[in-house]
């Protein structure tokens, strides 16, 4: 049994991280953004137009809502379903890997 | 001469003997001579041969089993054999190959002196320590905290998905021939790779020819191009490509912290 492996595109920084959605869930509040698994840059969302800016200090991606790791328990790679609540699912591309 | 009376003295007292009980005592006799070599080495008895009890010859003794350090000692040298084995033969560039590579032995990782960097064994954890030098991987200094400095000054720490960064890096070892996109794999084990990607980060701090050094939001991406190939092209972009070999090697680091590194075209 497979999972997809859902990403927008190839990561422009690093060239070789996938740029993934990641969702962090705190006090019911679902945060949604576009990491990369590789070199962990932030993009605010599949447009990949707006970065979030890491704290020139941390070494840890951080929800720019709660600021929790995103590595966290609270955080995961996001379901084909939560990319449809966030509205981005025709904007991403789904691979079996 | 003695064997030979002895011999006289067992066919007369032979003739003495009724005829039916010498053919039975000749026929055991038979036997004897026949099954004695063989229940000494199946059974590992001590059963002495007829030539010994004429006196022709001394009985056998019991081998005894070799002493404990010899066998471990060939147990060493066979495993050795095998790991160059794999080494030399191998061309997969897959899971397994890792494996095989971790097995292999510091004499195999000399003989292959076109390697950019020394290869020796590749442990399973991300962070073994080294017992003869107290290090990790042979070359990480122990910071404490769970952080690792190379001899460049790199430090790696906690992070990434993998809850670590040796961790994360560990995945360049190995292709993910499904993954979408390039994946940039690294030939040989974790201690090379380490060394590998401290002499990128020193050649691009440098200004070395085809090394680059690049600010990106607080990151540095540093670059750096090698004689030889360091690796190959894998991921879905690699399987289409052939899974060309790469030379040069990118870092991205902040501050300190090494986030990422692999082999890219
Ligand atoms: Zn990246
Ligand atoms: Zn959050």
């Amino acid at each position: 049994m497979t999972s997809p492996l859902i990403y927008v595109e190839s990561c422009p920084v690093c060239g070789d991280g996938l740029c993934r959605i990641r969702i962090c869930v705190t006090n019911q509040r679902l945060t949604g953004l576009v990491l990369c698994d590789e070199c962990e840059t932030m993009w605010t969302d599949p447009s990949m137009q707006e970065r979030i800016a890491p704290s020139s200090s941390e070494t840890e991606p951080k929800c720019p809502t709660c600021n929790q790791s995103l590595w966290g328990d609270q955080s995961h790679w996001a379901s084909i379903g939560e990319v449809c609540l966030l509205g981005w699912f025709d904007r991403v591309r789904i691979a079996k890997v | 001469m003695v064997s030979r009376k002895r011999t006289d003295t067992a066919i007369n007292t032979l003739r003495m003997i009724p005829t039916k009980w010498a053919i039975v005592l000749v026929a055991l006799l038979i036997g004897y001579v026949l099954l004695q070599p063989r229940l000494n080495q199946w059974l590992g008895w001590n059963l002495p041969s007829v030539a010994s009890l004429v006196g022709d010859e001394k009985p056998t003794t019991k081998k005894e089993p070799k002493p404990t350090k010899e066998v471990v000692s060939k147990e060493k040298a066979s495993e050795k054999v095998t790991g160059n084995v794999t080494e030399n033969t191998s061309d997969k560039k897959t899971s397994d190959k890792k494996s095989e590579i971790a097995q292999a032995s510091t004499t195999k990782t000399a003989n292959r002196t076109n390697d950019p960097v020394p290869k020796d064994s590749a442990p399973k954890d991300s962070r073994p320590k080294d017992a003869a030098e107290d290090k990790i991987h042979g070359i990480l200094k122990d910071l404490g905290r769970n952080r690792f400095e190379s001899p460049e000054g790199l430090v790696y720490g906690p992070g990434s998905e993998e809850g670590h960064r040796l961790k994360h890096i560990e995945r360049h070892l190995e292709d993910q021939p499904s993954r979408p996109g390039p994946h940039g794999v690294f030939d040989g084990d974790m201690k090379a790779f380490l060394v590998a990607i401290d002499r990128a980060f020193a050649m691009a701090n440098k200004g070395a020819k085809g090394s680059s050094k690049k600010e990106d939001d607080g990151a540095v991406v540093y670059e750096a191009t090698f004689e030889k190939p360091i690796g190959f092209l894998g991921g879905t972009d690699g399987k289409r490509r052939k899974n060309p070999a790469l030379k040069k090697m990118r870092v991205v680091v902040r501050g300190k912290s090494v986030i990422t590194a692999f082999p890219v075209q």
